[in-house]
């Protein structure tokens, strides 16, 4: 899809001598919805010129790569006496010339839509489609005749040519066309007004033309008029695939006869086509249509050789292997696996190794196989931010002109873009925008990062996560040794590399991104590269479009000046009753709470009444709601509201498409049916936020207050119904209690003992308490916390029973065990407690374990990795306005060495160390492998007060009385070791003399091992030495034999130095602490 | 005790030379070493032996490394077998996401239908296919020959199995035309629960001759060596945690200790005994272990024939040679491989010619640099392990003429159970003693 700029200058064409691929600089915000016209031509290059040089080198490889192509086709294709039925992935648009033979009425530039997709044999296609035309509506002033319309036109026009002199175009506005629909906003009582369909020539005259009638316009006999637009925001494919019904990865057919082959090849796909957008069927995802064509999906990944101390650039720093794996879908296996490198590689088996001498090889040979294989989409971990620009820029630094052609049209060069994109749910990311015309990409990082919550993204870490996989990592300061070693190994950093483009495969099939994101294109309209590139806003957009052309409404283009129209109450919550609750508590859940108030109030645009028109239309009160906010919205009966509607249709489907999955036999069927339930779930809930949204495409702020206002009343609500009726004086057993209520669901104490008897209460309460609401508002009864420990709003841990039987889980909310800065220690304390307490129910034990920990900690005997604290280095030092322990650190590591200090983009791990008194905290951060290497001592009182106390005393002040005296100030606090460094300048001086190992006396000349005093406790102190000699080695042998499981080799040393891994520093630490402990074993063997 | 006795019997003699060298970790230290040499020097000695070997046994196919596959060409690669193993324990679970709330029961056996084998030599790796070579039969670390082909999908196809086969053996002594016998223990765990000290002085008191009529001290003459396999003592290991010990704890610690001492001292006053350590006893946990430290033994230690040896030992009495170990080799391969019996894993890594293949990857192991000690590259005539459930016991033969005697030794502390061999004839009974009294 071509968007997000608001500029367009591109490079006039070029013939021989191309220059760059565009690179358009643009802050392009989600809410800006701009189409980009591209001209067919620019960005082709001289097709035979290319082609023919080197061919003959490129022979032999052309050989290993065609047997990667797609089936042929068969002869009813070649024929054209087959209707083309393909799941399309991908449209986008191009301007040229009118279609002669299917538009013989028209002229000169037009905008062609191309849909690029696969059929169900797997051959690719790519279908040009003419006649659909770019148009807007503008509300028609009063009293205009069809002759003032000509007139409007031509004035227009005038207009037009004059803001777009540099244009070819023959005429700018089409047509303009009078018709009859009604605008989405208020309630209305006529049915409808008079609108103008304004048709332009080009799509972004759509833009042209908008800000030429928001300005004002002079109109004979109205005089100076501006205007309000109405659906000018939406991009031009987007309103194609409203217009047409077609959504997002659906199946479309073209029939026989309706298709004409292009005479000129413009792609590389099997099937290429013209056809007039009338002819197309769009079929809705169901049945048979509902399947996945067998698309072909690349995942790579690159190496780059970098300098030392640097984070390779791709204007210095070459790329020395790609790895490359294909994948049909549905598939478990790759079909194709290969990897190029520069320089010779030795062979892998079952995998096919193409070495080059030049990198321009390298890169020619990626873009043939791109080529060849035809992917239809592209994943991998960061490739659009990393892995697909480098080679772009790489291979611009290399002059290689006829590289970036990747996308499925004949020598059209990508388009590269530096983007901003922000949006509320997410922030604002810096990132690259590579349009790869015909393939869709999906960047397994994005998606992880919009689907996931993690403490971190570094692939080793998300698939250990997802797949409980390891992967070796490899620092980039070694990646040049390796490289620039011998063909074994450069093998070793092949072997990495292609495990980089595995992963990333293995991840999108174990999580189903395909089919969650296919069913969520389905479900909402839009295409799938809109779902991993832009919000939420404009998957409720289209999704409201679309009904509102059904409806005959048309949606104002009202362009909001920032968020002047001020913010809403939100969400509330009851006050929390803290505690520790031995009872059952039994939570009441609202089941889709925002939406079902909006169906039950009939909250929507086209129901809202203005405060005017609440005095003018002199509503009679049975037809209209009072929200508890106080805005006016008038009942079903009146008019029914869109966005009811819309959420109505969302959950049948969602209710369907969870019977039919219950009902499905077929693993990839289910797929589907999961995915589609969960998108179904998703856009639901997304719909009220889109009101709220005040910076988004048509912000209601009446709509989103009125929600949260009644959300707030339901719970009150419940609140007090619950604990009305559930009282001793009516004839329960015990006072019933809230105890906490939050956005959509209220925690009630009934009093009784028993999870049975709890749940019978919860059910009963929930029936009666929706009988009292307005229909579809339901409370539903899912589950008992037993026991339940509640510490604050927001935050709370308990068991969670779902039948009477057994619990099902321990259920934590805002409770620190994945923070991400906290150390490793501080999550494990926490979980290990909240197990205690509420699995074991062994409180005395949970305060004893803390105790236990609290003196490890202070007598140095905790594992190191417990303590590592990481964070993300984002920017370098200078630029920080506070100094912070990571950055400093990152700093003093440079200065240490160069190569292996960290840099923007790496997380820092570090440990606190113990420092002179009235040190500043970021002074104490130390890297943890120089932390072992020098003995250096940490700060114990640091991670007690900083990290430690605060989760701690959260947890056990509602159990424990004086919980702080007793847990952080005990007698399990008095013995403090701390180990002396190796490396202070005192230890230089000072003479080192053996020490009786038993009581640490000096020991005289004639001895070694122990003092006269000792000798008699010779077989126990013995016993002790051996013993920690034989942990050490039991610990030592599993950690270094599962590192060599990770790497997959046992001939080769572990390289890894990936500190994501939690045996990183204790495989480290095992190694030192074992020489010292042998040494001491030894002093027994004089 | 007192024997009256007519006769003075004479305790027979034979000749004892040990063979502990090759076991022993002296000047080696941990400087940050892997455990890749251990595998390099296993895979360089055992490839040598094998090319000479394939020559002969596939003269017509060509010997290739693991990069020089070409898919569909028949030939022979020599490597180091790695067994992926779904259910194979890992440190990383001590820091699995979520702590279970059952917790999990340690399986006997990691093995798992999906386990497969993969086939690694300095160049590379291949996954191993077809249904001659079983993954139950296997572990990580063993070393063969394999006759196959590289299908499509990058797998190898085996269509044959070469293993080493049992190394040559050194040539048996005359047979003595008189009854020698060779006593085994192992697993007294004097400190144990399950330990009765009555029942070890009957052994030492059997041994010593201090037991019975004038026949069994005549068959107690004819005694000349004991082995200790392994698992002579167990301390409560909770008290060594690097805390401080009170007086009572102090004993507690050295009490067992002492009492084997006590026992070690009437034994070593008679004949030879041969200590070797065991998971259990006060001693390093990698193989190697080292021998049990001489100031645990303080009255033994003083007598001659009182040996501290390494596990695994190797020695020889009257030129036949002895190896064995303390049991760890055998019940490693037990947790991740399967056979009919214990004898049957002995058997096996005789073929392989290594003592314990599993080592490093699951059994602790020290990192050599320079060699691999548990290359066996001599036959013994008696082969045994400690430390196991029942007494079992088999006479093999290699192709080349070998024979072998396999003794599983069973724990003493559970049954009272020592094992006699007669090195006239490598015959196997066992010394059964009971304190029950009913």
């Amino acid at each position: 899809m071509n968007k997000g700029s608001a500029r367009k200058s591109r490079p006039p064409p070029q013939n021989t001598s191309p220059a760059p691929p565009a690179k358009h600089q643009a802050l392009s915000q989600e809410e800006d919805f701009v189409d980009e016209d591209v001209f067919l031509d620019e960005n082709l290059l001289d097709e035979d010129a290319l082609i023919l040089r080197d061919i003959e080198e490129r022979q032999a490889l052309a050989s290993r790569l065609s047997k990667w192509t797609r089936p042929p086709l068969s002869q009813e294709y070649v024929s054209q006496s087959k209707s083309i039925v393909f799941q399309q992935l991908e449209i986008d648009y191009v301007i040229g010339e009118s279609h002669r033979e299917l538009l013989p009425n028209l002229s000169g530039p037009a905008a062609i839509l191309r849909i690029f997709g696969v059929t169900r044999e797997g051959h690719s296609v790519c279908c040009h489609v003419h006649g659909f035309e770019p148009y807007f509506y503008i509300s028609c002033p009063p009293g205009m005749g069809p002759d003032d319309i000509s007139l409007f036109h031509q004035t227009l026009e005038a207009r037009m040519k004059e803001m777009n002199r540099n244009s070819k175009a023959p005429s700018f506005v089409r047509r303009i066309e009078l018709v009859q629909k009604r605008s989405i906003m208020y309630y209305q009582q006529q049915t409808s007004q008079s609108f103008l369909k304004i048709v332009v020539a080009l799509p972004t005259m759509v833009a042209s033309c908008r800000g030429i009638l928001d300005r004002g316009i002079q109109i004979d006999g109205f005089g100076m008029k501006s205007f309000m637009t109405y659906e000018s925001n939406v991009l031009f494919a987007l309103r194609f695939m409203i217009d047409c019904n077609v959504v997002g990865g659906n199946w479309i057919e073209v029939p026989v006869g309706k298709y004409k082959k292009t005479v000129r090849n413009l792609s590389y796909c099997q099937l290429e086509f013209d056809c007039l957008y009338s002819d197309l069927i769009s079929h809705a995802p169901e049945g048979e249509f509902s399947k996945m064509a067998p698309f072909r999906i690349l995942s790579f990944d690159i190496e780059c050789a970098g300098r030392k101390g640097h984070f390779p650039e791709p204007t210095k720093d070459p790329v020395i292997q790609v790895a490359n794996l294909v994948t049909l879908q549905g598939e478990d296996q790759p079909f194709i696996r290969n990897v190029m490198t520069l320089n010779s590689c030795s062979p892998i088996a079952g995998v096919d190794v193409l070495s080059f001498d030049t990198e321009r090889e390298v890169l020619l040979a990626w873009r043939d196989l791109i080529r060849e294989v035809d992917p239809d989409i592209i994943i991998g971990y960061n490739i659009c931010k990393f892995d697909l620009p480098y080679l772009i820029e790489r291979a611009e630094a290399l002059k290689i002109a006829e590289f970036p052609i990747l996308g499925r049209i004949r020598n059209s060069k990508v388009r590269v873009k530096d983007t901003t994109f922000s949006s509320r749910q997410l922030g604002t990311r810096e990132s690259k925008e590579i349009t790869v015309e015909g393939r869709v990409q999906f960047d397994l990082l994005q998606a992880m990062q919009r689907d996931y919550k993690l403490s971190s993204y570094s692939l080793n870490s998300v698939s250990s996560h997802f797949l409980s996989e390891q992967k070796e990592d490899v620092h980039h300061s070694i990646i040049s040794d390796l490289q620039n070693g011998n063909a074994e190994t450069r093998r070793r950093l092949a072997v990495y590399c292609l495990k980089d483009a595995y992963l990333p495969q293995r991840l999108l099939d174990k999580l189903m991104f395909i089919y969650n994101y296919v069913e969520m294109a389905r479900v909402t309209g839009v295409p799938i590269s809109f779902l991993l590139s832009r919000g939420q806003s404009i998957k409720v957009l289209s999704q409201l479009l679309r009904k509102a052309k059904q409806k005959n409404l048309v949606i104002p283009n009202a362009k909001q000046a920032g968020s002047d129209q001020g913010t809403y109450e939100g969400a509330t919550v009851l006050e929390a009753r803290a505690g520790f609750y031995e009872k059952p508590i039994a939570t009441l859940d609202f089941a889709s709470l925002y939406p079902s108030i909006m169906m039950a109030y009939n909250l929507c645009y086209c129901t809202l009444v203005t405060p005017e028109d609440v005095r003018k239309l002199n509503l009679p009160p049975e037809h209209f709601n009072k929200t508890p906010s106080g805005e006016i919205f008038v009942k079903p009966n009146l008019q029914k509201g869109i966005l009811p509607e819309i959420l109505e249709e969302l959950l049948t489907a969602r209710k369907r498409a969870k019977a039919d999955l219950k009902e499905a036999k077929d693993p990839f069927e289910k797929a589907v049916l999961d995915g589609r339930q969960l998108a179904l779930k998703i856009s639901a809930n997304s719909v009220y936020g889109f009101t709220g949204a005040t910076v988004g495409q048509l912000p209601c702020l009446e709509i989103s207050s009125s929600v949260t206002s009644y959300g707030r009343q339901m719970i009150e609500h419940t609140k007090k119904l619950v604990e009305d009726k559930f009282t001793t004086l009516g004839g329960y057993e015990h006072n019933a209690e809230v105890i906490y209520g939050d956005t959509d669901s209220v925690m009630v104490q009934f009093g009784v003992p028993s999870v049975e008897a709890a749940m019978i209460l919860g059910r009963e309460a929930a029936d009666y308490i929706s009988g009292t609401f307005t229909k579809p508002i339901k409370l539903e009864f899912e589950k008992v916390y037993y026991p339940y420990l509640l510490i604050s709003k927001k935050r709370y841990a308990g068991l969670f029973w779902t039948n009477p039987n057994k619990f099902d889980k321990m259920d934590t909310k805002g409770i620190e065990t994945v923070r991400r800065d906290n150390c490793l220690l501080v999550k494990n304390l926490v979980n290990e407690c909240l197990h205690r307490i509420l699995i074991d129910r062994d409180v005395p034990g949970a305060v004893q374990y803390v105790k236990n920990t609290i003196s490890d900690l202070l007598m140095n005997r905790v594992d190191l990795s417990l303590l590592v604290i990481t964070k993300g280095l984002t920017k370098t030092g200078d630029d920080y306005e506070v100094k912070a322990a990571h950055v400093e650190l990152a700093e003093r590591m440079r200065k240490r060495d160069a190569a292996t200090a960290p840099n923007v983009g790496d997380r820092v791990p570090y440990v606190i160390i113990k420092a002179a008194k009235g040190a500043k905290a970021y002074e104490k951060s130390e890297d943890p492998i120089y932390v072992l290497e020098n003995s250096i001592p940490i700060d114990p009182q640091y991670y007690l007060e900083n990290q430690m106390s605060k989760p701690l005393l959260r947890i056990f002040e509602p159990i424990l009385k004086n919980a702080s005296k007793e847990l952080l100030h005990g007698s399990h606090t008095r013995s403090i070791f701390i180990s002396t460094p190796s490396n202070s300048g005192i230890m230089k001086f000072a003479k080192k003399q053996l020490t009786c190992i038993g009581c640490k006396a000096l020991l005289s000349k004639a001895d070694h091992t122990l003092c006269a005093h000792c000798k008699g406790r010779e077989a126990e102190l013995y016993c002790k030495a051996v013993e920690n000699v034989s942990d050490l080695e039991m610990v030592f042998g599993r950690l270094w034999t599962q590192c060599q499981e990770c790497q997959g080799s046992l001939h080769q040393d572990v390289l890894c130095t990936s500190r994501d891994c939690p045996i990183f520093y204790r495989r480290k630490k095992a190694q030192k602490d074992m020489a010292e402990a042998k040494q001491l074993l030894e002093r027994w063997n004089f | 005790m007192e024997i009256d006795s007519q006769k003075n019997l004479q305790r027979k003699q034979c000749s004892y030379e040990i063979l502990d060298e090759q076991y022993k970790i002296q000047k080696e230290t941990y400087k940050g070493q892997q455990y890749s040499h251990i595998y390099f020097v296993r895979l360089h000695l055992m490839r040598t032996i094998l090319h000479s070997l394939v020559s002969k046994w596939k003269p017509h196919l060509p010997v290739r490394t693991v990069l020089e596959l070409e898919e569909g060409k028949e030939c022979v690669i020599v490597g180091t077998l790695y067994k992926h193993m779904k259910l194979k324990p890992t440190i990383l679970d001590e820091y699995s996401k979520e702590r279970s709330v059952t917790p999990l029961v340690k399986p006997h056996n990691f093995m798992h239908p999906d386990d497969y084998l993969v086939l690694e030599d300095d160049s590379g790796r291949v996954k191993l296919s077809g249904a001659v070579l079983l993954p139950s039969v296997y572990a990580t670390g063993i070393i063969v020959a394999l006759h196959g082909k590289e299908t499509g999908v990058g797998d190898f196809f085996v269509d044959d199995i070469l293993e080493a086969g049992l190394p040559p053996q050194i040539e048996r002594p005359v047979i003595p035309n008189e009854d020698k016998y060779v006593v085994f223990v192992s697993g007294l765990s004097i400190g144990s629960s399950s330990s009765n000290p009555l029942q070890f002085q009957l052994l030492v008191d059997h041994i010593t001759g201090h037991l019975g009529d004038e026949k069994e001290q005549g068959i107690a003459a004819q005694i000349v060596h004991v082995v200790i396999a392994g698992n002579s003592v167990e301390i409560p290991r909770g008290l060594l945690n690097g805390q401080h010990l009170s007086a009572k704890d102090q004993t507690k610690l050295t009490e067992p200790l002492k009492e084997l001492d006590i026992l070690l001292n009437q034994l070593a006053a008679g004949l030879s005994v041969d200590i070797m350590p065991g998971p259990s006893d006060p001693a390093n946990f990698s193989l190697p272990q080292q021998p049990l430290h001489r100031c645990l033994f303080p009255g033994s230690s003083a007598y001659n024939t009182f040996r501290s040896c390494t596990n695994p030992h190797c020695f020889e009495l009257d030129n036949f040679r002895f190896l064995g170990t303390s049991g760890q080799n055998a019940d490693d391969l037990d947790k991740y491989s399967e056979a009919k019996d214990k004898l049957e894993f002995m058997e096996r890594t005789l073929r392989w010619r290594h003592l314990a293949p599993t080592a490093p990857n699951t059994l602790g192991c020290y990192p050599f640099t320079d060699r691999d000690p548990f290359l066996i590259e001599s036959c013994p005539h008696v082969y045994f392990i400690g430390n196991q459930d029942k007494f079992d016991t088999r006479l093999i033969k290699g192709s080349e003429g070998q024979m072998v005697r396999l003794i599983a030794i069973p724990r003493f502390c559970e049954n009272g159970v020592a094992v006699m061999l007669n090195l006239r004839n490598l015959d196997c009974h066992i010394l059964s003693f009971e304190t029950e009294f009913s």
